[in-house]
């Protein structure tokens, strides 16, 4: 099982549901998170003020998935999230020891 | 289709737990145990209010210490006996002078035992130490006073205050079954404290509040199957299908716990002061200095508002909105007796406000407080806002299903409101910027009443209620009187209330298709500064937390995209259409008036207005200039229509200058046909025009001739004082900032500095020796901030590089920063 934790921005959270929901991924984990990645941020402008913007908000998106099914879902999400843009994002992609249904002790990819 | 009556279920299971108990004490206490000891039942056990999974607190009495040791074995297979037979025991061992003593780290202990009641055991040592304990509560009743009251405060707390949670806790909620113990402890602690004893009658007799919390709890242990006090949504649906004699809609019997939750909080609360009031410490010295406040109308007294003659208040839809603008001007609340007084007349109220509704300004005043969430929570709770506003009643205690949403619908609203005067009046760290917004915003009024109309709509028209929230908000600002251009601004806001959230979420603020397709929805700067301020207070009613920090660093960002492509605008973006219908005559001489002048100033300006300006200009044409003062409310505005000439808005601010006047706001631009529109609104810091009206005319005419020439401004500086400069202390550092790309054909300068008499004169002369043109000023002040944007030209184009620093440092220099 891989842990799949994608950085996007926000306007295209929905973009991402949408796309993972066609592959029958229902199960996420969205957080809003602040970051930055080469780019440092950028300037804007305020009443005639620059300022800088260290720290862009920006939605995490996770969810596990089984080997099989690691390069179809993160060429999805990468399909969905991406504008072209700088600041489109990243995915990192992590090993998941054991997954554990609450519920009913349903364990590895029968917990997905 | 009622469930069992629950007090003969609570009866019911006291009885068999106290069988249990007995027999289990029988057995392994009675006679085989010497020393004396009682078993006695407390809490809830102790007042027979067992409900069917609550835990059964026992307090084993034992004559002596020393007897303790010997208690262990027969306890414990006693206890394990209880347990076997499914009861959850919560027990503790102690001795008449031990409970006689005080115990402030375990004030529970004291407390349970207001609720003792004999199970077996020593008949003669229950009864000497029963006979003990009036004098130990009567002793120790101010330590217990104090911290029943700091308990019960805390977990108010811990729910915000309010009884209106969309899934309430029915014995630890505000409103909730806890209340009723408290107002049983305190008649115990207080007992010549009539209206306690009177609170409770009318909350535990027949159909009462506790007749029906009672119900719904043992069906909610009932449900889970054990301790379950959480009122949630399935449970709702389920509830409202059994407890009722006849099934109901779950929003609706949700009404009905809402009003019991309503009336028992009320009086926990009125019981809760009184308790505090009995401290007499500093905290009594601070609140009386308020009692002079009072008016002929109104009393204070221990921070409540009494009223002095009720049944001449009472009378009148105004006197009754006067009496919460005063509570909201004071932050204060009502006295117990006056909200009495005021829910026993609710019905002549009501028809007050039918047959004679309150002035605009009334309203206006009510709305203008500082406190004004306050005064109408107020209202709500007296049944005052519902009489005012009749759509009200359609989101009174309304439960909205929705994941994020904690409150009803009502308490949202209120709390949205409270969240603006919050804003006001403090800040904290993230929210400084939306503070300093706030406080720019001179039609709070305004965005108070959109914020208490906005969401009508989810009683009107639940699938669509913004339609809902229109059609009641149009119905309510005419029955307020609210003026033409107030009733337009209110319904814009309720109206658009869910785009920024959309966009904030939805849409990429990096594209500047965004940022146009903002400012086609929020057409100018201030729709966009209010109805950023209400997405800021109704994301924060949604929950505490729903405000974070990313939310607010996504809405700021936002709002000042939105700003940035508005003031880029105000240049570029010209009236060159028909506007008015086209078989109309007048049109045509409206619409050459209209010819080049900002999209901006065809927004922000009535059909009349325009008019009037028109008129002015055709009167300018005739005389060279037309110059009007007028006053609207504490501030002046100058209205000036000429033709263009070089260092004209430099010209009319060195006038105001000159006669001492304060610049605050001001609008300039001109027309295709070079007519030139400056709208400069001031302040007489002197009182110069109050106190000496004919000095209107006088500056009137000054204006006049400086316009045509006659007059020089240079001689009329010269006769005054020099205006302050920047002092070493000063707490804003001027700042200049100039764009080329704003504007096609302009250049954009940004000014943020330090206000003052005569500043404005100075920026605009700086800017005319630079030989520049000016096309369009926007002017702000914002406290002691002065905020001004300019579009100017040179030669007919936009400034070369060098040109641009020079007239930075000339700015510079006349901000007063060398």
């Amino acid at each position: 099982m891989k842990k799949i934790e994608a950085i996007i921005q926000p306007h295209k959270l929905d973009d991402v549901k949408e796309a993972l929901k066609a592959i029958g991924i229902d199960g996420l984990t969205i957080s809003e998170v602040r970051g930055h990645g080469r780019q440092k941020g950028h300037k804007e402008v305020y009443r005639g003020m620059e300022y800088q913007i260290d720290l862009l908000p920006k939605i995490k998106v996770e969810t596990v998935v089984t080997d099989a099914r690691l390069d179809e879902v993160t060429r999805a999400l990468s399909a969905a999230a991406r504008t072209g843009k700088i600041g489109d994002g990243k995915i990192f992609i992590y090993d998941v020891l054991e997954a554990v249904r609450i519920r009913n002790d349903d364990t590895g990819e029968a917990a997905l | 289709m009622r469930e069992q009556d629950p007090y003969q279920l609570l009866r019911g299971r006291t009885e068999s737990v106290d069988s249990l108990v007995r027999s289990a004490a029988l057995e392994y206490f009675k006679g085989k145990f010497n020393p004396p000891y009682v078993m006695a039942a407390v809490g809830g056990y102790g007042r027979r209010e067992l409900f069917p999974y609550s835990d059964v607190d026992l307090l084993v009495l034992t004559a002596n210490e020393s007897d303790v040791p010997a208690f262990r074995e027969p306890l414990s297979e006693f206890l394990r006996v209880l347990w076997d037979a499914g009861l959850r025991i919560s027990h503790s061992v102690r001795t008449p002078s031990e409970c006689y003593r005080l115990h402030e780290d375990n004030i529970e202990l004291h407390i349970s035992l207001l609720d003792l009641r004999f199970i077996e055991g020593y008949e003669e040592l229950f009864r000497r130490f029963s006979q003990g304990l009036p004098e130990s509560f009567r002793r120790h009743a101010p330590v217990i006073l104090r911290h029943l009251v700091s308990l019960t405060r805390n977990r108010h707390s811990k729910y915000n205050n309010t009884p209106y949670h969309l899934e309430p806790n029915v014995k630890e909620s505000p409103g909730g079954i806890r209340d009723i113990h408290l107002l049983r402890w305190l008649s115990q602690l207080l007992p010549q404290q009539e209206f306690l004893g009177e609170s409770l009658a009318e909350l535990t007799g027949k159909d009462s509040a506790q007749d029906f919390l009672f119900a719904v709890r043992c069906f909610l242990h009932n449900s889970a199957k054990r301790d379950a006090n959480l009122l949630t949504f399935d449970m709702q649906d389920e509830a409202a299908r059994v407890l009722p004699t006849e099934p109901t809609q779950p929003e609706e019997w949700m009404r009905t716990y809402f009003k019991h939750a309503r009336r028992v909080y009320q009086c926990s609360l009125r019981a809760l002061e009184y308790a505090e009031g009995q401290d007499t410490s500093l905290l009594r010295q601070f609140r009386d200095w308020r009692n002079r406040l009072s008016t002929p109308e109104f009393t204070i007294s221990r921070e409540r508002v009494f009223l002095r003659s009720p049944g001449v208040t009472l009378r009148s839809a105004d006197a009754v909105l006067q009496l919460f603008s005063f509570a909201g001007r004071h932050g204060l609340q009502l006295s117990w007796d006056a909200q009495r007084r005021i829910r026993q007349e609710i019905r002549q109220i009501s028809e007050s406000f039918r047959k004679q509704p309150p002035s605009w300004n009334a309203w206006r005043d009510l709305f203008g407080q500082p406190h004004t969430a306050l005064a109408l929570a107020e209202m709500q709770e007296t049944g005052v806002l519902t009489a005012a506003i009749s759509p009200w009643q359609s989101i009174d205690s309304l439960v909205v299903r929705d994941f994020y949403h904690r409150y009803t619908v009502d308490e949202h609203t209120l709390v949205a409101i409270g969240v603006i005067d919050q804003l006001l009046a403090a800040t904290n760290g993230g929210q400084q910027r939306f503070h300093e917004l706030a406080l720019e915003e001179d039609q709070l009024p305004l965005l108070r009443l959109a914020l208490l109309l906005h969401d009508l709509g989810k009683g009107i028209t639940p699938g669509d209620h913004i339609q809902g929230s229109l059609s009641a908000a149009r119905q309510v600002t005419q029955i307020m009187g609210t003026p033409q251009e107030g009733q337009t601004a209110v319904l814009f806001l309720i109206e658009r209330h869910l785009d920024l959230s959309l966009i904030m979420n939805g849409r990429d603020l990096e594209d500047p298709a965004t940022a146009r397709f903002l400012t086609s929805q929020v057409p100018t700067q201030e729709d966009l500064r209010r109805l950023t301020l209400l997405t800021y207070a109704d994301i924060s009613a949604v929950n505490p937390t729903a405000m974070t920090p990313w939310r607010l660093e996504q809405l700021w960002r936002v709002y000042a995209l939105g700003l940035e492509q508005l003031t880029r605008e105000l240049a570029s973006d010209r009236i060159h259409e028909e506007l008015f219908d086209g078989n109309d005559p007048s049109s045509e001489r409206t619409l050459a008036f209209l010819d080049g002048f900002p999209k901006r100033y065809a927004r922000t300006h009535s059909r009349e207005q325009i008019e009037h300006h028109l008129q002015l200009a055709v009167q300018s044409k005739k005389e060279g200039v037309a110059v009007e003062i007028s006053q609207e409310g504490g501030v002046y505005l100058m209205t000036v229509l000429t033709h263009d000439k070089p260092g004209l808005f430099a010209s009319l601010c060195g006038v105001l200058a000159s006669f001492g006047m304060n610049i605050v706001k001001g609008e300039a631009s001109s027309n295709a046909e070079s007519c030139i529109l400056d709208l400069i609104r001031f302040t007489d810091p002197l009182y110069t025009l109050e106190l000496n009206p004919e000095e209107v005319n006088r500056l009137q005419w000054t204006v006049e001739c400086v316009v045509r020439g006659s007059v020089q401004v240079s001689d009329l500086l010269r006769r005054r004082r020099p205006a302050r400069r920047l002092a070493n202390d000063a707490t804003i550092v001027p700042c200049v900032r100039f764009n080329n790309e704003a504007s096609d054909h302009a250049t954009l300068i940004d000014f943020v500095g330090e206000d003052r008499p005569g500043l404005l004169y100075d920026l605009a002369s700086a800017i005319s020796a630079a030989g520049c043109n000016l096309e369009v000023a926007m002017i702000d002040t914002e406290a002691h901030k002065a905020i001004d944007v300019f579009y100017v030209t040179r030669n007919g184009g936009k400034l070369e590089e060098n040109e641009v620093e020079q007239l930075r440092a000339n700015l510079l220099r006349a901000a007063g920063q060398t």
